[in-house]
């Protein structure tokens, strides 16, 4: 079972900031105008520290399971399918065999590029989310396995992929 | 190359310039000269623009709008502004679909569309071309599909007319009978019917709610306030109406279904005033689906859909086109399903009984909310006031989770994964291991307390976007991930069994004459 590379960890930390960021200075700021304005007329001392503490526990619990999810993330290239499990709260385990992959991406968003690394995109003609994403790879490995499932799904590659 | 029927130029323009019309309309009221007045004569004459705008848009359109069924292509050019030459290779092909509404049947011609698993939407529309010209297309994109389907090298075989050996191998697998029409019209909910029922009630009573409701009369019954009286007078009428517009919408949808199999395809056409036909090729296939809703399945009776890659999730129109049977026999539709898709007894294995305690406390909860926003609301309003009497509810939590537990369960046949959830509504899906995309083994942080996890064979069909894909709910962690495996090895070991019979069929067809049914009407054609 191969890992992610760690430093994948730095890119959600800093998603699961941003993320924790804005909603958090959405409701304080919202609990600060209902104090401050007519809106709310017998508006309860307690809301601004309320929204504080709600937004301060939020963005804790963002950074735990960014941190958390670094540890569930596994997957492998198996003998007839690519294996993955993820997700912190919904353990996801998905197989997907190479006989059905339509096409693999391999994408940088400006934050990955940063932190030099890059996400591998699995393509099926499936429904169901499943298309998979592997991100936190370096770029050289992210090349190698696009490379090896394009081998893989053309070796494998059978009748109508539908 | 062929054109379009003459008739939809002016079919399609009284179409458009309705759009168009309509849109110059509220262009004038906007934009009209003269400050606050609206100027009349502008307002017409620009409605008179959009109108000639749009006939002659569509004449273009008629005029640059060629098809040409080839080999192996259905070839499309067309566009005003914008030009396309578009080529479907038949072998794509999922779905052909002929509507015809009230007035395109009168002129005798109709709209063909043809559908592939790629895209966002149809594929190809041809509005409008004759009838006969309908029925030949079908035909022969039939022909090309299926050659297409079983011998991919195979080329240089003119385009055959089969009609008289179609028409003779047409068996007629359903057909909906007066009964079967009443009670599915009768106790079917069509939502869109529920908007239509309140424009109609607020059409019926002038804008003004209060209209419809006999205030006079309620003022002497006995009883606590009349304005709940009036509330619920309203809301019966309104259910009312929903429910008599749904069942004539019903009715007119599924009037003369009829489902025919012809060769390796299915063919069903449907409808009183707008006329629906189209194909299903059996080659293309992702699932089947019964479903046993509840009225229905209290008289026994059963409905069947089946599932191709051919519409595209969200795609409006879609809904009831891959309906093979809208209702019928729960025997009857299993036994049809089974000669679509030969799968075994459905003898389904349940899910652990911790699954059961799962969804008693899942309901307990929401009875504890309910009672929760009870109290409030007495604490608060006074709407309410023996809120504690909510709490009665929790006797019915027990019975609503053996009967989920109940209608739940899976079976891993030898060619089919069989799944089936629901109480008020039970699907079962039967879908072929070769079909299956992706298994994914998911396990929600509560499910996971109890050692439970769900397991989706997913698919490509269209239907499953709204959680509708094959799912197994609620199975033993280690028995899903047994069953992850077995439904991926099977997903091998049929596709290769595929492979297999393929190459073995063509090298079958090079070799020796051609003896099959298939082959022979093919020869004949080509005299």
């Amino acid at each position: 079972m191969e890992r992610l590379t760690p430093r994948v960890r730095v890119v959600w930390l800093l998603l699961a900031l941003v993320r924790a960021a804005i909603f958090g200075g959405a409701i304080v700021g919202a609990a600060f105008g209902l104090t401050r304005t007519a809106v709310w007329e017998s508006a309860p001392d307690v809301l601004v520290p309320a929204a504080v503490a709600l937004a301060v526990a939020l963005a804790l619990l963002r950074i735990l399971v960014a941190w958390r999810r670094y540890g569930v993330w596994r997957f492998e290239l198996r003998d007839d399918d690519l294996y993955i499990e993820r997700g912190v709260f919904t353990r996801v385990k998905t197989v997907v065999p190479y006989v059905r992959v339509q096409h693999v991406d391999s994408r940088r968003s400006p934050l990955e590029r940063t932190t030099g690394l890059a996400t591998v995109v699995v393509y099926t003609a499936g429904s169901r989310s499943s298309d998979v994403a592997i991100p936190g790879l370096t770029p050289t490995r992210a090349e190698d396995l696009q490379e090896s499932l394009r081998q893989l799904a053309i070796e494998t590659a059978g009748e109508d992929a539908v | 190359m062929t054109t379009l029927h003459p008739a939809s130029v002016a079919v399609r323009s009284l179409s458009r310039s309705l759009n168009t019309g309509f849109l110059f309309f509220v262009v004038g009221i906007v934009a009209s000269p003269g400050g606050n007045g609206t100027n009349l004569l502008s307002v017409v004459g620009l409605v008179a623009i959009g109108i000639v705008l749009g006939i002659v848009y569509e004449f273009a359109y008629y005029r640059r709008f060629r098809y040409e069924l080839t080999d192996d292509t259905f070839d499309v050019t067309s566009g005003v502004l914008a030009r396309r030459d578009r080529e479907l290779p038949l072998g794509r092909v999922q779905n052909v679909d002929i509507r015809q509404n009230v007035l395109v049947r009168v002129l005798g011609i109709a709209a063909v569309h043809i559908e592939t698993a790629g895209g966002g939407q149809t594929e190809v529309s041809l509005q409008y071309v004759d009838e006969d010209e309908a029925r030949r297309l079908r035909r022969q994109l039939r022909d090309g599909v299926s050659t297409d389907a079983s011998d991919t090298d195979e080329t240089g075989t003119a385009v055959r007319d089969t009609d008289a050996a179609s028409a003779g191998d047409e068996t007629v697998l359903f057909e909906i009978r007066p009964h079967e029409l009443a009670i599915l019209s009768v106790f079917t909910i069509d939502p869109g019917a529920s908007l239509l029922g309140g424009i109609a009630l607020s059409f019926a009573s002038g804008f003004d709610p209060v209209a419809l409701v006999p205030a006079n009369r309620l003022g002497g019954l006995p009883g606590p306030e009349t304005g709940l009286i009036a509330i619920a007078w309203g809301l019966l009428l309104f259910v009312l109406a929903a429910w008599l517009i749904s069942a004539a919408l019903t009715f007119t949808r599924y009037y003369g279904f009829r489902l025919t199999r012809v060769g390796d395809e299915l063919y069903y056409e449907r409808g009183l005033l707008q006329r629906y036909s189209g194909t299903i090729p059996l080659e293309k296939i992702q699932t089947l689906t019964i479903t046993e809703s509840i009225p229905f399945r209290w008289f026994g009776y059963a409905a069947l859909s089946v599932e191709t890659a051919g519409y595209a999730p969200g795609q409006s129109d879609s809904r009831g086109s891959e309906s093979a049977i809208p209702l019928a026999d729960a025997d009857r539709v299993a036994e049809l399903a089974r000669a679509i898709e030969p799968f075994g007894p459905i003898d389904l294995e349940s899910p652990p009984r911790r699954a059961r305690e799962r969804y008693a406390v899942r309901y307990l909860l929401v009875v504890a909310a309910v009672v929760g926003v009870a109290f409030l609301l007495a604490r608060y309003t006074g709407f309410i006031r023996q809120w504690y009497v909510l709490a009665a509810l929790a006797v019915l939590v027990p019975i609503a989770a053996h009967l989920k537990w109940r209608n739940r369960g899976v079976r891993l046949d030898d060619r089919y994964v069989l799944a089936r959830t629901g109480f008020w509504r039970r699907t079962t899906k039967v879908v072929p291991y070769y079909r299956v995309q992706a298994v994914l083994h998911q396990a929600t942080i509560f499910q996971r307390r109890r050692r439970l996890a769900s397991v989706t064979a997913d698919t490509a069909s269209s239907a499953s976007l709204l959680g509708r894909a094959a799912t197994a709910h609620d199975v033993d962690t280690d028995r899903g991930l047994e069953m992850q495996a077995a439904i991926e090895d099977r997903l091998q070991e049929r596709l290769r069994a595929r492979q297999h019979q393929r190459t073995g069929r063509r090298w079958f067809r090079d070799g020796i004459d051609p003896t099959d049914e298939e082959s022979a009407t093919e020869s004949d054609g080509e005299e």
